[in-house]
C-alpha cells in the first residue's frame, strides 16, 4: 500500500473512523510512521473530526460519570479484596507451616530431653561399671600380689594356733624375707563384735611393733613386713587398732626364724 | 454569538491539547481524577455520536459509561504516536455501539447494510439529540449528509454511499470536500480568535 492508494481511496478517513480491519490498519500505520507529510494530513483530519465532535457535544446526565467512578472503585475494591484474600490464604499457609515447625521442634526437643536423660543414665552406668572394673582390677592385682607371695619359693608358712582365749581359731601366715612381705589367711579366725578388731604385731628385741589391723571382710590379706621380727602375735584390740598391744588379749603367737 | 461560541470551543480545544498528554499519562497510571477530567472534556462529543447511532437515551448512556470503562481498563494500550486520544475513544465508542446494535437487533439487519435506516420511524427520540451544530450546518446538504452518515451514524463508506445512492468514488470525494470546507471554517475561526487575542 502506498501513499497514492491511501489518498485516492480516502483510506485515512476510513482508518480514522475505525472502518478498516486489523490488517488494513496495520498497513496504514506503517505508511503513516514513515511518511511525515501523510502523517501531517492525518493529524489535520483528526483535528477536524475532533473539533466537529466537540462542536456537536451533548452533555450527558451527571449521573453517568458518578456511576462510572463508582464502578471503577468497586472493581478496584473487588481486586484488592481478592489480593487480600490471596494474602490471607498465603498467611494461612505460612501460619500452618509455622505451627507444624513449632510442633516438630517441640517434639524434637522432647525427644532430645529423653535422649539426654538416657545418655545421662548410660554415663552414670558407665562410670559405675568403670569404678567396678577398677575395683576388680585392683582386687585382682592385690590377689595376684598375695598369691605371688604365697607361691614364692622362698616363702615360709607359719600356722598361728589359738591359745586358751581362742581354742578353735588359727591363722596361717606366709613370710618371705627376700621380698619382705607377709600374707595371712584369716579364714579360721572367730568373728569379733563390731567394737573389736584383731591386730597383728611383730616382736623385735622385746618390742611389739604394729603389723596392721586384720580386716574383717577378707580371708587373705597382706600385713606389714617388719625386719628382724622374732615372733608374730595377734591380739584383740578396740575397733580400728591400738598403739600398744593389750597383752592380756593375746590370742595366738608363733616364733619365726 | 456563533463566533464567540466557536472561539470558546477553540480555546477549549487548545487547552485540551496542552493538557492531554499529562492527563493521559496519569490515566495510564490509574488516576481517577485524570479519567474524570478527560471525561469532562470528551464525554459530550462521544455521547453525541453514540446517541445519534442508537437513538435511545438510556442505551446511549449505558454505552457511554461502558466506553469510558474500557478507556479506563485499556488506557495502557493507547498509543499517542498513532493518533489523538479523542480518535481512540471515538473508535471504542463506535465499535461498542455497532456491536450493541448488531447484537440486540439482528432481525432489523436484513439485506440492507445499514443497521437502522429501516426503523428510523419506529423509535421516537427528542429531535435535539439528532440535530447537528456548528460549522457542519453551513455545508452543502450532500456534504453534510456524507459526514453525518460516517461520523455520527456509524456507517462505513460502503454502506453510506448506498444510502445516499451515489457511486463510492463520488461519496469519498464528498467526504474529502466536506473535510476541506470544515477545515476552512475552523481555520477562519482560529484566525479570528488569534486576531482577537492579538488585539487584546
Amino acid at each position: 500500500m502506498d501513499k497514492k492508494t491511501i489518498l485516492d481511496n480516502g483510506l485515512l478517513e476510513q482508518y480514522l473512523l475505525g472502518e478498516l480491519n486489523a490488517q488494513e490498519c496495520e498497513q496504514i500505520e506503517q505508511v503513516l510512521a514513515s511518511d511525515t507529510e501523510l502523517k501531517a494530513q492525518f493529524d489535520a483530519i483528526e483535528k477536524d473530526f475532533e473539533t466537529l465532535g466537540l462542536e456537536n457535544a451533548i452533555e450527558p446526565p451527571k449521573g453517568i460519570k458518578f456511576q462510572l467512578i463508582q464502578d471503577i472503585r468497586e472493581a478496584k475494591d473487588a481486586k484488592n479484596n481478592k489480593s487480600n484474600n490471596n494474602i490471607k490464604y498465603y498467611l494461612g499457609i505460612a501460619a500452618t507451616v509455622a505451627v507444624l515447625l513449632m510442633l516438630g521442634n517441640f517434639w524434637m526437643y522432647n525427644e532430645l530431653s529423653v535422649v539426654k536423660d538416657q545418655l545421662q543414665t548410660v554415663e552414670t552406668e558407665k562410670t559405675e561399671l568403670n569404678d567396678r572394673l577398677n575395683d576388680l582390677n585392683k582386687q585382682i592385682d592385690e590377689d595376684i600380689s598375695l598369691f605371688s607371695t604365697i607361691a614364692h619359693p622362698d616363702t615360709e608358712q607359719y600356722v598361728l594356733k589359738g591359745n586358751t582365749l581362742m581354742p578353735d581359731g588359727k591363722v596361717v601366715s606366709y613370710v618371705n624375707h627376700s621380698t619382705k612381705s607377709v600374707v595371712i589367711n584369716t579364714e579360721r579366725l572367730p568373728k569379733l563384735d563390731a567394737e573389736y578388731d584383731y591386730q597383728m604385731w611383730a616382736d623385735v628385741e622385746g618390742e611389739m611393733i604394729n603389723m596392721g589391723v586384720i580386716t574383717k571382710d577378707q580371708n587373705l590379706m597382706a600385713m606389714t613386713y617388719i625386719d628382724h621380727a622374732e615372733s608374730l602375735n595377734i591380739t584383740i584390740e578396740p575397733a580400728g587398732g591400738n598403739n600398744h598391744p593389750t597383752v592380756e588379749k593375746l590370742v595366738t603367737n608363733i616364733y619365726i626364724n | 454569538m456563533l463566533l464567540d461560541e466557536q472561539a470558546f470551543i477553540f480555546g477549549k480545544s487548545l487547552t485540551l491539547m496542552q493538557n492531554d498528554n499529562f492527563l493521559i499519562q496519569q490515566l495510564k497510571d490509574k488516576d481517577e481524577r485524570a479519567l474524570s477530567l478527560l471525561y469532562d472534556k470528551y464525554a459530550g462529543a462521544i455521547y453525541s455520536v453514540i446517541i445519534k447511532m442508537v437513538r435511545d437515551e438510556g442505551k446511549a448512556q449505558n454505552l457511554l459509561q461502558d466506553t469510558f470503562m474500557t478507556v479506563w481498563d485499556k488506557a495502557e494500550s493507547y498509543d499517542a504516536s498513532k493518533g489523538r486520544f479523542y480518535t481512540w475513544v471515538f473508535r471504542i465508542a463506535r465499535n461498542k455501539t455497532l456491536n450493541f446494535l448488531r447484537k440486540v437487533e439482528p432481525l432489523i439487519q436484513t439485506d440492507d447494510f445499514s443497521v437502522y435506516d429501516s426503523k428510523e420511524e419506529a423509535i421516537s427520540i427528542d429531535a435535539k439529540y439528532l440535530e447537528l451544530n456548528g460549522a457542519i450546518t453551513t455545508l452543502e446538504e450532500h456534504y453534510k449528509k456524507a459526514i453525518e452518515l460516517v461520523y455520527f451514524k456509524g456507517l462505513t463508506h460502503k454502506e453510506a454511499h448506498q444510502q445516499m445512492d451515489v457511486p463510492l468514488g463520488t461519496f469519498k470525494s464528498y467526504v474529502r470536500q466536506a473535510i476541506k470546507q470544515l477545515r476552512k471554517a475552523y481555520t477562519k475561526t482560529l484566525s479570528v480568535l488569534l486576531l482577537i487575542l492579538n488585539a487584546l
